[in-house]
């Protein structure tokens, strides 16, 4: 698996930082259990993070401070490395995704909303939403473009639009700036995380097919 | 408290080792006198109160203590793998959401390169090119790295408060990750 279109550093800044919601984390962290190459780019981050803390102000503890927390070690059971265990039979949806759908892909009870095109609301959160998306072979969403960003994580099949073509571990980012319309590869259904912070805008009221998405 | 040298990184690093292998609570106490300051120092920084800052560092290094045999000084310096422990915690204690992530243990992760085993002697020299590293960036890089560790805000938000366009403070945000990388030695 060749891994072309990746979240900016933006993302995976929020996502490291641990100022990203959990919406965000939620999709870039579902790309890197599938992307060694941001994982290196997360861990850079991290490490960013370490050196900040390791240079700030210090700010002075209360005088009871260590002595309390000595107070509590004995009560505290050490958390050990997980074991590996024996290989688990190959799944679709990686965590920290599974965990959300409470299982594989084949577990998720599709929502359809129009011709080959059904859905799965996952998490929404204040503007941001999170939803699984499956489309059939050919089947589009209409042209559409953005209020706000949109992450579109490739879980199974693919898509095209006019900016590339998308498969398995692929994240999309769009903007306001892009009108797309994402047409599913001719071999498969194609399955999708999307996460949007604010309402897509369909070009034509007719194809508002992901306007449901979106509660509007 | 009163105030001790900082331990040099190697030692920190080699008291969560202690601390994993043997529950060696004057490791942990060293360990305290160096990071809790600086974990209340970073909770400020990002707007917490004094108190619950000092709550919250308390509990990171509760946490240390706990979650010890998880950390790998081969993958992670001290201060790094305690970085993560705090953000994680602020996350979870003060935002009451959870932080998902990857499980390397999960049949669907896909493995890339493991540490080399010389990644141990290089982490430390790694920390050292990165603190230069961070110090020489443009003003207007390091505006952008600061806020994104300590403004708790999405790049968006953090666009609109400089009043600058978000393709400004991305492309800001991308020249400085390669100039960190570089001192690294991450550039493919």
């Amino acid at each position: 698996m060749t891994i072309r279109h990746h979240p900016g550093d933006e993302f995976l800044l929020a996502h490291a930082s641990g100022a990203g919601s959990e919406a965000v984390s939620l999709i870039v962290g579902t790309h890197l259990a599938l992307c060694p190459s941001c994982r290196g780019k997360v861990a850079s981050m991290e490490q960013m993070g370490g050196a900040l803390l390791a240079g700030i102000a210090p700010a002075e503890m209360s005088a009871s401070a260590l002595s309390s927390a000595m107070a509590k070690l004995d009560d505290i059971a050490a958390d050990n490395p997980p074991q590996s265990s024996d290989p688990l039979p190959p799944v679709i949806a990686p965590e920290p995704l599974r965990s959300y759908i409470h299982g594989d892909i084949d577990r998720v009870r599709w929502i359809p909303i129009g011709p080959g095109v059904s859905y799965r609301p996952l998490l929404k959160r204040r503007d941001a939403r999170v939803q699984l998306i499956r489309t059939a072979p050919g089947a589009g969403v209409g042209t559409h473009t953005h209020r706000g960003e949109e992450l579109t994580l490739v879980l199974t099949g693919g898509f095209t639009d006019v900016t590339g073509s998308y498969r398995r571990g692929d994240l999309q980012t769009t903007t306001p700036e892009i009108v797309h319309r994402p047409v599913t590869d001719a071999d498969g259904y194609c399955v999708t995380l999307a996460m949007t912070d604010a309402p897509l805008k369909f070009m034509s009221p007719i194809v508002g097919v992901l306007g449901k998405l979106f509660g509007f | 408290m009163t105030k001790t040298d900082s331990p040099p990184p190697a030692r920190l690093n080699d008291l969560i080792v202690l601390i994993a292998q043997s529950r060696d609570a004057r490791a942990f106490e060293l360990l305290f006198g160096h990071f809790a300051p600086r974990i209340k120092g970073y909770l400020i920084r990002l707007g917490t109160s004094g108190a619950v800052a000092e709550d919250l560092a308390q509990e990171t290094m509760l946490a240390v203590w706990r979650k010890a045999a998880l950390f790998d000084p081969a993958r992670a310096s001290a201060s790094t793998w305690i970085f993560t422990v705090a953000r994680n915690l602020r996350i979870d204690l003060l935002r009451r959401e959870r932080r998902p992530d990857f499980d390397p243990n999960d049949p669907a992760f896909v493995p890339g390169q493991e540490p080399a085993a010389d990644a141990l002697m290089m982490r430390d020299d790694e920390d050292a090119n990165l603190r230069i590293a961070l110090t020489k960036l443009s003003p207007e890089q390091a505006e952008i790295v600061q806020m994104s560790f300590f403004a708790d805000k999405p790049h968006s938000a953090i666009a609109a408060e400089l009043g600058l366009p978000l393709g400004t403070v991305k492309s800001r945000l991308r020249l400085a990750m390669v100039r960190i990388r570089a001192a690294l030695g991450t550039l493919p």
